[in-house]
């Protein structure tokens, strides 16, 4: 493999790069926070967790690599502090190793808040690889996919993990993904197994989840900064979320001129193509 | 010895191709019958394909691909081919392990330290690019070239503006407008798209069990 | 504890999940039309896939890194893994590549990020390589792991498009965050990139990016119209069959709800 290297030169998109970077910067620093509207999408995941009668067990997956988690901390912290607040028994999975460890600090640190106690309200039981054969097996025994906890303790020595044998009992999954693995709770877990799953993910994922929304698959989604933004205002505590919001809606409209002046250009050059024709 | 010959291309056609393709039919036909059984030894069985099987494959390819890695690492290192990355990525691989052999991986041992002070801003840095060739993209590839674009051109305008928190400056039915090109043109879109993806897995995935595919064996068409 | 465990077995409401019958026909059903499509249908008339513009792509890409003198990269998104249908479309169309690769003497990369899938095109390319005829110019080391990790994937492939520059890149497999990057990045370098995935929300970076993507069922098509295989047309066939009897039943389910809102004799 021989490689070819070539000198660096400023082009249009350096200029494009450049700005970008000046712009997220500055809106950064300013640190106004916009008022935002929620919407009914994650009104409905806050009502499902919400509805939940305090005791009830959830699994939350952290099914994310650590990439993500400037988008992903946000979303997981408001899920983890509402389920807390309610006196929600959570269990973590993480079914990407990198997301094992973030998973592991997000939720103990959250539990802390609240003076959760592990073994007794909250459950880390960690990383387990094939995503895939994890989500069934665990369908069948979560006991038998993890022996033992994320800190080595075998599965029955924690309190509240003595009548969980499999998603029978549990009220359902929230899985805060990056990627495409929320659709493999929902392929995997909810058609075989009839699992409630509900998705927390990055912004860029969200589209790719509305049919299963629509046909009521995937029970509740929400996700993005702005998603985290929404549910920040709706458990009233602030977070990267709502600060994040300005620089988020400011690229937004950076995008958005870009896009008119890269079509301002084009129609200026095809008149001129024609005209020298 | 041209006996010989044929008898030895025989063993290696069957070994090949016949034995591995009668096992994918095996495994593939007996995993669609558990499907819909609800015996625990139905249940047992699909267990052990999915999970055991899987992982003890996976386990071995994966001492496979970290060998082919310092392979031809260490060859380019020699050869003195991208020789900076290359170190880099090595101390990384060998580092890594270490750290976690010697002092575990919880808590604040100094391989989560590594993790989240390297590992978690690198990756972080590479997931932001995408931002930036977002704009790029945006800038040199949205045009309105024909009415069809420009309708999608439109669209696109319409739920960028109606995702940044622009509320109280645009008008309410803004919003509104564009979750309804998400909820019904988009999505129809998007569910034709999936239906053909839906079949086109499913014819794949019978070509391959019934034999009639066979490129992934390599060679034969 | 045996006799109970006799009538366990012999009751065939504990063998058999009720509540997925209706998959069960409609599976069944499917794998009716695709085996009378592809070994009864197929002997008595020629079926024609109509002309896909990425693939007919395939061989100018080829030609162009040939010429230029310069790698051809083809690499099968970080997504998937080897058991997913997309990955399997992925090697069938890397097979073909790759015999056309060593027939031109031109440098194929493929890096991945899952030891399987290397394991698999290791086979399939070094398979393509001695069916052209040209074992001797197959190179094992072309073919490589890079990293599990997603972005430590973009950032090894985006770094080998950068130093190598290869004339032609092939996107093809189940790509996800990573797409744009790469695509980008091939795009700045100058290369002409075909792409293909089954995610819709990459299929739209891709179309920004590239210059040719196959959509969806696309890239699952792709073995029968670049291998001309009569079976595989075939079964392309019943795919189109099966479609054409999913729309039918939903413009059906459409005008029917449409006049009576209640009925919901779909759902069974």
């Amino acid at each position: 493999m021989s490689a070819t290297r070539s000198q660096p030169v400023f082009e249009t998109r350096h200029l494009i790069f450049l700005s970008l970077f000046l712009i997220i910067l500055v809106t950064m620093l300013i640190g106004y926070n916009p008022e935002i509207k929620v919407t009914s999408e994650t009104q409905k995941v806050y009502d499902y967790i919400d509805s939940l009668p305090s005791g009830s067990v959830l699994i939350v997956s952290f099914d994310h690599e650590a990439s993500s988690l400037p988008e992903i901390k946000p979303i997981a912290l408001t899920v983890l502090r509402h389920a807390f607040s309610k006196d929600i028994k959570l269990i973590g999975t993480a079914l990407l190793a990198e997301g094992t460890g973030v998973g592991y600090r997000l939720i103990t640190e959250t539990a802390k808040e609240y003076n959760k106690e592990y073994g007794q309200d909250f459950v880390y039981l960690g990383f387990k690889p094939q995503y895939i054969a994890a989500i069934l097996s665990m369908g069948e025994s979560i006991p038998d996919t993890y022996p033992e906890d994320y800190l080595d303790k075998p599965y029955f020595s924690n309190e509240m993990l003595k009548d969980i044998i499999n998603y029978d009992d549990v009220a359902g999954v929230i899985s805060i993904a990056d990627g495409s693995l929320t659709t493999h709770w929902i392929e995997y877990g909810a058609s075989r197994y009839n699992v409630n799953i509900t998705a927390a993910v990055t912004a860029a994922m969200m589209t790719t989840y509305d049919p299963y929304i629509a046909s009521n698959q995937l029970y509740a989604m929400f996700g993005g900064l702005r998603g985290a933004a929404e549910y920040e205002k709706l458990i009233d505590r602030g977070g990267a979320g709502k600060r994040g919001m300005l620089a988020q809606s400011v690229s937004h409209i950076y995008v958005i001129i870009l896009i008119i002046i890269g079509n301002i250009m084009y129609f200026v050059q095809r008149k001129r193509r024609r005209g020298s024709k | 010895m041209g006996d010989y010959r044929s008898k030895f291309a025989m063993v290696e056609t069957m070994m090949n191709r016949r034995i591995p393709q009668m096992i994918c039919f095996a495994f593939g036909a007996a995993l669609f019958t558990v499907f819909f059984l609800s015996h625990p030894l139905a249940k047992d069985l699909n267990l052990t394909i999915t999970v055991d099987y899987w992982q003890i494959i996976f386990a071995f390819t994966l001492i496979v691909g970290v060998v082919s890695f310092v392979r031809i690492t260490i060859k380019n290192i020699k050869k003195g081919e991208d020789r900076p990355y290359r170190i880099v990525s090595l101390i990384g691989l060998i580092a890594m392990p270490v750290l976690a052999l010697i002092w575990g991986i919880r808590g604040d041992s100094p391989f989560m330290w590594v993790f989240e002070y390297v590992q978690v801003p690198m990756q972080s840095t590479v997931f932001a690019l995408l931002a930036f060739f977002v704009a790029s993209a945006s800038f040199r590839g949205f045009r309105a070239r024909s009415a069809p674009a420009a309708v999608l051109l439109i669209a696109a305008l319409l739920t960028l503006l109606s995702r940044s928190s622009l509320e109280g400056i645009l008008p309410v039915y803004f919003s509104d407008f564009a979750d309804w090109i998400r909820s019904n043109p988009s999505m129809a879109a998007r569910r034709a798209i999936l239906i053909g993806i839906g079949l086109g897995s499913l014819t794949t995935s019978l070509r391959v069990l019934l034999g009639i595919e066979r490129t992934w064996l390599g060679g034969e068409k | 504890m045996l006799f109970s465990n006799l009538i366990f077995i012999a009751d065939s409401s504990a063998w058999f999940n009720t509540d997925k019958l209706l998959t069960l026909i409609i599976s069944l059903f499917c794998v009716i039309i695709l085996l009378y499509t592809t070994y009864y249908k197929a002997k008595q008339s020629k079926f024609k896939i109509r002309e896909i513009a990425g693939l007919k792509a395939i061989e100018d890409a080829i030609g162009r890194a040939t010429e230029m003198a310069r790698p051809l990269l083809f690499t099968p998104g970080w997504g998937g893994d080897i058991q997913r249908p997309t990955t399997i479309a992925s090697m069938n169309i890397l097979g073909h590549v790759a015999s056309k690769t060593a027939q031109y003497n031109c440098q194929l990369i493929y890096p991945t990020h899952d030891p399987v899938i290397m394991a698999v095109a290791q086979e399939v390319i070094k398979g393509a390589y001695a069916s052209a005829g040209y074992a001797d110019r197959y190179k094992e080391d072309n073919i490589f792991y890079v990293s599990s990790s997603q972005f430590g994937y973009a950032a090894a492939v985006e770094g080998l498009i950068s130093r190598l520059k290869p004339a032609s890149i092939f996107l093809l497999g189940t790509f996800e965050a990573e797409s744009l990057i790469l695509a980008e990045t091939g795009n700045i370098n100058k290369a002409i990139q075909i792409a293909g995935t089954d995610s819709t929300i990459q299929l739209s970076f891709f179309i920004v990016a590239c210059d040719y993507v196959l959509i969806g069922e696309e890239l699952f098509a792709a073995s029968g119209y670049l291998s001309d295989d009569h079976s595989i047309k075939a079964s392309v066939r019943a795919q189109d069959i099966i479609k054409l009897l999913i729309a039918v039943f939903l413009i059906v389910a459409t005008i029917w709800v449409t006049i009576d809102p209640n009925s919901q004799w779909w759902k069974l």
